[in-house]
């Protein structure tokens, strides 16, 4: 039994290996082909690709201040896709996250004038940022606790939704009155300004709440309640047995990411941008779910994924400055390939992660695994759809 | 506001819900099948570009064809991960609408540089049909749109009957409501799951050409703009059924026509509202839906 054992274990091995080594390498051929494909050198564009991200400080500092919005929201995430809850709404919290956090620093303002203290403006302004996406989030689920709305479609829905009240928001009550190109908000006073960590760089504080929020989270994947989130995704009877009900565990999961992605948006506003634009969530909140799944769900993983992802933006734009033909839309391309890859990875992962896992692994039924990858085969066919298997 | 404001916002309605029933039919394959394909939006915003694209070549059926062909190719590479290398469908499907939406901004700004003035091709004119076009409201509304719009008339119908009638979809329809017991009785669960999955990536294709070379006859980024989304939304509210589909979509168009059309001549309400509707009203019938599947599940449950 043990020697057949640990001949599964080997082909397992062997296969994770050829399938990291397969998807490492599809990048490699799809980017390079893109860069062909553009008329340009690969190795030329390598050069930029790597000049964009570290020839001067500068760049260091865009690639951190880059990093920061990705990385709040991918590790705020982490309890939602633990337990299979796949809420792809950070883009609209982001955005009302922004608002609210706006209107807080410019109230503040007209309440306290000018002169007010950092401190003051730094808690209205994360406080109000944090409940605008948290809010944002407590609708969706909701409808997915209440109705069993499907969370995916809903918080896609609702992306489109905050984009027209942030267009409203800026054409009314946060218009900044004078005549420009793109309606914008007043700029933000000095003193709401999140401060530069390294001089001579637009790299700010954030940088550090990203440590601190990584090191909650590392600290809240030891306890039970993280382990409650994970039996919740596979088996939700025993788990509200345990005391973690589906109610709970949508509500709780998608308020801490609907406030991690509702800070975000008090950082664009506060660290970046000095006033709220049309443009203030960008995409991040999908390139932080794929950042989230790119590192495996794991704090530490992540910091390094949203650094990466950062520096392929970046680069990105190296680039295109260094080849003259390449867009730097090449790194969008490349981020999907990169999904894509993670896909196949977490599939022959030995624990993947819930919201990860293959389909077919028995994700939210409460009948006994299967024993082992060979006996397996029927209910291998019964893919569903994983976050919602257990709906009509 | 007029008759003929309202003929114009309702004959525009049809032509707007023609690509969310185009792929909606191919969605509702999928399903029916069980499955569900995120990667809508990705394959609608390359087939948008296809179809540009071959449209400026040849003209606009080789467009949608192109687009087509798009779609069969993202679905392919779709199945290959889900069924070879089985990876996770969600997760799978978000990086088809990434590497979508990426692909073709990309080839865009490759094929139209940015400050060269952007290809525009031919649409699909409209074809009014002889002297039914010239009924009064009726008329302009349902009888003079492009072929496009009768085309997927077609294909509903088509495809109610394909699910009705054929051994496919008999199949299709069991490996969704049940894929144990199919399996037990040697339908390969796998398989039709694949080729619905291929049907849906087809239409999705053809949907994102339809918009392009159908009706703006240009490409911009992210032209779809949540469109794909809005498919998925509109088969759960049609309950996967052609008619439900076809409902949905019209309602979703009428929003968005109504908003386009409306808006500087009706009540004087904010623009991004009008635009945020469409999108607000999905929604809020996504959850009557869902309420109602509720209700009859839980009815079940008190019967049996």
């Amino acid at each position: 039994m043990s020697a057949a054992t640990g001949a599964r274990g080997r082909t397992a091995d062997a296969r994770r290996w050829i399938v990291v080594a397969g998807v490492v390498v599809a990048i490699l051929v799809v980017s390079a082909a893109l860069i062909l494909f553009a008329g340009a050198d690969p190795l030329t564009g390598l050069r930029g690709l790597v000049e964009g991200v570290s020839s001067s400080p500068y760049r260091v500092g865009e690639l951190l201040v880059g990093a920061v919005p990705i990385a709040i929201i991918a590790l705020t995430l982490i309890p939602a896709l633990r337990a299979g809850v796949f809420s792809v709404g950070a883009e609209g919290q982001v955005t009302i996250g922004a608002i609210l956090a706006t209107a807080a620093i410019l109230g503040l303002r007209g309440w306290l004038g000018e002169g007010a203290p950092s401190v003051l403006f730094w808690i209205a302004g994360a406080a109000a940022g944090a409940a605008g996406g948290a809010l944002y989030a407590l609708l969706p689920a909701l409808l997915a606790v209440r109705w069993q709305v499907n969370e995916i479609l809903s918080t896609l829905l609702l992306n489109y939704v905050a984009v027209g009240i942030l267009g409203l928001s800026l054409r009314t009550w946060l218009a900044s009155g004078e005549q420009t190109a793109t309606p914008q908000s007043e700029r933000l006073p000095e003193a709401a300004a999140i401060p530069d960590l390294i001089p001579g760089t637009r790299a700010h504080w954030g940088v550090v709440l990203v440590l601190v929020v990584a090191v909650l989270l590392a600290w809240w994947q030891r306890t039970s309640g993280s382990a409650r989130l994970t039996v919740f995704a596979s088996r939700p009877k025993l788990a509200s047995r345990l005391g973690t009900t589906r109610a709970r565990t949508i509500y709780g999961t998608m308020l801490v990411s609907g406030a991690g992605a509702g800070i975000v948006g008090w950082i664009q506003v506060a660290g970046v941008g000095e006033r709220l634009l049309g443009s203030v969530a960008g995409g991040v909140g999908f390139s932080g779910i794929a950042v989230a799944l790119l590192g495996a769900l794991l704090p530490a993983g992540i910091v390094v994924a949203a650094l990466f992802f950062s520096a392929l933006a970046a680069g990105a734009v190296g680039m295109q400055s260094a080849t003259g033909t390449v867009p730097s839309s090449i790194a969008e391309v490349i981020k999907g390939v990169l999904v894509l890859g993670v896909a196949c990875i977490a599939a022959v992962q030995r624990r993947p992660a819930a919201v990860v896992a293959p389909a077919g692994e028995p994700a939210a039924s409460d009948e006994p695994p299967v024993a082992g990858p060979g006996a397996g085969a029927p209910v291998e066919e019964t893919a569903g759809l994983g976050t919602d298997a257990g709906e009509p | 506001m007029t008759l003929e404001l309202w003929v114009s916002i309702l004959a525009g309605a049809v032509a707007l819900a023609t690509p969310l029933v185009i792929a909606g039919i191919g969605e509702g394959f999928v399903e029916r099948a069980g499955r569900i394909n995120l990667g809508i939006e990705g394959m609608m915003i390359l087939g948008a570009l296809a179809g540009v694209f071959a449209a400026s070549l040849a003209g606009p059926v080789v467009g949608l064809a192109a687009g087509a062909a798009v779609g069969i190719l993202l679905a392919f590479l779709m199945n290959v991960v889900v069924h070879r290398l089985h990876a996770n469908e969600i997760v799978v499907g978000v990086a088809i609408t990434m590497l979508g939406l990426g692909l073709s901004t990309y080839l865009f700004q490759l094929w139209v540089p940015s400050g060269r003035t952007n290809v525009s091709v031919e649409t699909v004119p409209p074809t009014p049909l002889g002297p039914l076009a010239d009924i009064p409201v009726l008329g302009p509304v349902l009888f003079a749109q492009s072929l496009l719009v009768y085309a997927a008339v077609l294909l509903l119908v088509a495809a109610w009957a394909v699910m009705r009638w054929t051994r496919f979809g008999l199949r299709v329809r069991a490996v969704g409501a049940d894929p144990v017991s199919a399996a037990l009785r040697g339908v390969r669960t796998r398989a039709v799951g694949a080729r619905a999955l291929l049907i849906g990536g087809a239409l999705a294709g053809v949907a994102g050409a339809a918009i392009t070379v159908g009706s703006i006859g240009s490409f911009t980024p992210g032209v779809t703009a949540g469109r794909g989304y809005v498919v998925l939304a509109v088969v759960i509210m049609g309950r996967m059924s052609p008619i439900g589909i076809a409902l949905g979509a019209l309602l979703f168009a009428f929003l968005q026509s109504f908003s386009l059309l409306s808006q500087s001549v009706a009540l004087p309400l904010p623009s991004e509202l009008y635009q945020a509707l469409p999108y607000v009203v999905t929604l809020v019938v996504l959850v009557l839906t869902s309420r109602a599947a509720m209700r009859r599940a839980a009815g079940r449950a008190r019967t049996s």
